[in-house]
């Protein structure tokens, strides 16, 4: 069994602090660590697989009205899959999700179609009014998902907390020569 | 078979579950056939309600969860049938109401006009107790082997979602929901006994 990586552990630490056991994700290559966390050691959290980003945040809005606070896990790419479900149903019913977003197209990226959205991302949620907080390093990203969970359950507001590619494969000379040659 | 009969007679029968209507005809006739604190109208997110459902059902299996969705919007999530079907959860009934139309914008068929046949798609989804109804007496069967959870029904799957397209005609709606989003989701949270109050304490 590989190691898993301190910021993978201290996210589903944050998740699991801020009351949220039930995260909904499309997978991703660096969010794979985080799930494999949360199957292993942390067996009370529910994870649910979806097609679509916008999928995953109808599901869980779902859950919240049900009674869940929940997470959505999901590749900044797929923040444009999102914005109907964020914008015409998460935001005008106050409905909050903890949006963890694994970041693709910063420092780092070596694919060209990945670069305009991952630019785009934090612009896209002051414009549409979703905060968001970057985890700048693994020995924050406890805190930071903790308290941008807080936040968002308790203003019922959705909360975007970002992974940056410097975070999640910044630590592994490998990553980037493996992924170039799996993707 | 009116959309607006098949509404009514799904809320004749629903007693207290939940239900999430999608935006749209769909939404004003579910206000039209009965308001209710446990109808959730949807006011945009075309194509959501089926995986607002699911979300639903799957933190509240004590609940019998329906949703009212169309032909159009189902079209826009397919996926949704996918996680569905690979969920299964036995508490959620899906009625597609197909007008084969985008009533709501003007009357646009949609592709089940030409063919597109959206029971074959669940099924091939893996969801397996279908079916497809044309006349209220179908319709009422259908809900009411889901309202008893009966497990015995010969012409539905024993276990899992069920799932129905309701071919309907297209009625025109004569009122609209409640406006105030917030006030459809507290008013829905407290009916269906999770006060959004004590969820709001739980990430505290």
């Amino acid at each position: 069994m590989t190691t898993a990586p301190a910021w993978a552990i201290g996210v589903c630490n944050g998740v699991h602090a801020a009351g949220s056991r039930d995260v909904v994700y499309v997978p991703d290559n660096p969010l794979s660590h985080v799930l494999r966390v949360f199957e292993q050691q942390f067996r009370d959290v529910r994870l649910i697989l979806a097609t679509r980003e916008e999928e995953a945040l109808g599901i869980a809005a779902g859950l919240y009205l049900g009674g869940r606070l929940p997470t959505v896990m999901l590749q900044s790419s797929g923040l444009g899959n999102s914005l109907n479900a964020l914008t015409s149903l998460l935001m005008p019913y106050q409905i909050p999700v903890l949006m963890v977003v694994s970041m693709r197209g910063d420092a780092g990226e070596w694919n060209a179609a990945q670069v305009p959205m991952g630019r785009a991302v934090r612009g896209i949620c002051e414009a549409i009014g979703v905060p968001h907080a970057t985890v700048e390093a693994a020995e924050t990203a406890s805190d930071t998902v903790r308290l941008a969970g807080k936040t968002a359950f308790g203003t019922r507001t959705s909360y975007a907390c970002l992974l940056p590619r410097r975070v999640t494969t910044g630590s592994d000379p490998q990553g980037d020569r493996r992924r170039s040659v799996t993707l | 078979m009116t959309r607006i009969e098949a509404t009514r007679l799904i809320v004749e029968l629903a007693g207290d579950a939940p239900i999430i209507a999608s935006l749209g005809h769909p939404a004003y006739d579910l206000f039209a056939a009965g308001d209710r604190p446990q109808n959730f109208y949807t006011w945009g997110s075309m194509g959501l309600a089926s995986s607002v459902g699911l979300g639903l059902a799957l933190a509240r299996p004590d609940a019998r969860v329906i949703v009212l969705d169309g032909d159009g919007s189902l079209l826009m999530n397919l996926g949704s049938l996918a996680t569905i079907g690979l969920l299964r959860p036995t508490n959620l009934l899906l009625v597609v109401m197909d007008n084969e139309e985008y009533a709501t914008t003007g009357g646009q068929p949609t592709p089940t006009a030409h063919g597109a046949d959206l029971e074959a798609a669940a099924r091939a989804m893996g969801i397996t107790a279908t079916a497809t109804v044309r006349i209220e007496d179908e319709l009422r069967r259908v809900v009411q082997l889901f309202q008893s959870g009966d497990r015995n029904a010969e012409s539905l799957a024993p276990q899992g979602p069920r799932f129905v397209v309701a071919k309907v005609k297209e009625s025109a709606p004569t009122a609209k929901p409640p406006l105030d989003c917030v006030f459809i989701k507290q008013r829905f949270m407290t009916a269906i006994g999770n006060p959004e109050s004590a969820t709001e304490g739980a990430a505290l």
